[in-house]
């Protein structure tokens, strides 16, 4: 094995080496490493009396914002929220699914469904496809054991955790939480920190944005505050009106009738069939 | 004597895979279906049920005699919840009933999934029906021993079905099933009116369950299922039972 000198980059401007390296390894089927931006902000707390989620609210299609308020939390059972990120088919799919599961299992059992029951079906449906269905979530409920939170990967691991983020602005919610979160917090404390945790995700992170949607569960009870706060509000027409200082001059009217393309013939015979 | 080829033990394996590959329910020479006349029995052996239309609700009612004093009648409930609009009570055979309702449920949730509406009750019916009717032309299954009362409220109002073993249904502004049917249906045909209210017609289906009802009727052996303009399809509890049965006296 030869001793390699270690090379000074050259003086000023861009080293392009790796890139013809990386030609190289494309043109022998070695694929770079892709990374995929979630574009969403998403957290959960578990407070004194229960459990809070929170998400904001933009859709990004690649560059662009294709939704700018769309609901990330979903409902799963009256005791159980849902906030996805990832590709919003693929969450919209997979809690849409387990809801139905866990209606008909409501059915059968006659009792109000656990968090785990949730958790077990999604981490079961998303390991089943190894990955593929690109759904990345933070399950939150109280049952009869209790307040619950979790991640759920798309791979299909799972943590439980007493405060949770996901998504592309989850580093920048959960520095939020990390320096803020502590146990038994009140519900305006609580409602105070996610909503904290969100507007960090909102404008630090590019592929999150517009307003903060907040859910709070407790025992028997459950508010689903939409657009909690909208801290991007848009203004749609300038109070005062419009108006136009100089009109385009009409200078000349000249009117042309354009000629019957169509030539109706009277009593022609009819189409063969 | 035979002498019977190798080829011919062939034939007797395979021809006896397939005795049962053929319905039970095979037309006889007068064009029924001996299976489903059968089944209509067991169902007309079962414990009476009933169901009324009113103006603002619907109510059906079973009796729930147990066979035994030891049996916890608090394990035991014979209607049931098929989606949060619609209830359901037989007449027949216990089991069978629950696989029909697993199966319901079932085909309500993914009526529910596809359309993002709650099945109208025309269409559970329909979709019940149809199962029972499989049940009938299927190899190696026999038909269902149980004819149901299905009772919802929806966009169309309060509604009432009867589905039976051979998969055919009927509206009903007010039926009954099961033992006591004859005696139960004449007394409804004399009660019934079409501006009931809905505790009228808990009433009047009391009443009727009394009439071929032997020992003493009590909120702990009949059970009434009522759903009224709040679309939300609930089982009542013995004591409203009891309230109600007070107020029959």
């Amino acid at each position: 094995m030869s001793k390699s000198v270690i090379e000074m980059p050259p003086k000023g401007g861009f080293s392009f080496d790796l890139c013809k390296r990386n030609e190289m390894l494309a043109k022998k089927g070695v694929s770079p490493p892709s990374f995929r931006k979630t574009g969403t902000t998403i957290v959960g707390l578990i407070f004194q009396d229960g459990v809070i989620l929170g998400a904001d609210t933009r859709a990004t299609e690649g560059p662009i914002v294709c939704d700018k308020n769309c609901e990330k939390i979903h409902y799963m059972a009256p005791n159980i929220y849902c906030c996805g990120a990832g590709t919003a088919a693929d969450t919209e799919a997979v809690t849409d699914m387990v809801s139905s599961q866990l209606q008909l299992h409501r059915y059968h059992t006659g009792r109000e469904s656990r968090v785990v029951t949730a958790l077990t079906l999604l981490k079961r449906h998303l390991f089943n496809y190894q990955g593929y269905v690109s759904a990345a979530l933070v399950l939150g409920g109280v049952d009869v054991t209790g307040p619950h939170l979790h991640t759920i990967y798309p791979h299909g691991s799972t943590d439980t955790l007493p405060f949770a983020t996901m998504g592309s602005g989850s580093l920048a919610a959960m520095a939020v939480f990390e320096s803020k979160y502590k146990e038994g917090l009140t519900r305006d404390e609580g409602i105070k920190l996610v909503t904290e945790a969100i507007c960090s995700g909102i404008f630090n992170d590019l592929g999150s944005g517009s307003n903060v949607d907040i859910c709070v569960i407790t025992k028997g009870a459950k508010e689903y505050l939409r657009n909690h706060l909208q801290p991007n509000p848009r203004t749609y027409t300038s109070s005062k009106g419009y108006s136009f200082p100089k009109k385009t001059e009409v200078l000349l009217t000249k009117i042309t009738p354009l000629k019957e393309k169509v030539e109706i013939i009277e009593g022609g015979d009819a189409m063969e069939e | 004597m035979l002498s019977l080829l190798p080829k011919d033990f062939e034939f007797f394996i395979t021809m006896g895979d397939s005795q049962y590959s053929f319905s039970l329910t095979t037309f006889s020479p007068s064009g029924k279906l001996v299976q489903i006349e059968h089944a209509l029995t067991a169902v007309g052996s079962g414990q009476t049920s009933l169901g009324i239309k009113a103006a603002n609700g619907v109510v059906i009612a079973t009796e729930k005699k147990l066979p035994s004093i030891l049996v916890d009648e608090t394990s035991v409930q014979k209607i049931q919840c098929l989606t949060p609009n619609i209830g359901v009570v037989y007449s027949g055979m216990g089991p069978d009933f629950r696989v029909l309702v697993r199966k319901s449920r079932k085909q309500a949730e993914q009526y529910h999934r596809l359309y993002k509406e709650p099945i109208p009750v025309t269409q559970l019916v329909r979709e019940t029906a149809a199962v029972m009717q499989e049940f009938t032309q299927s190899g190696g299954v026999r038909p269902f021993g149980v004819s149901l009362l299905i009772a919802g409220y929806d966009d169309n109002g309060p509604q009432l079905y009867q589905v039976d073993p051979s998969g055919s249904y009927f509206s009903w502004k007010a039926s009954a099933m099961g033992k006591n049917v004859s005696n139960a249906k004449t007394f409804l045909e004399k009660r019934y009116t079409d501006d009931m209210e809905l505790d009228d017609a808990v009433h009047t289906a009391i009443l009727t369950l009394k009439e071929g009802f032997e020992g003493q009727i009590s909120g702990k052996n009949i059970e009434i299922g009522i759903i009224g303009t709040d679309k939300k399809f609930r089982v009542l509890t013995p004591s409203e039972v009891d309230d109600y049965l007070a107020e029959v006296e």
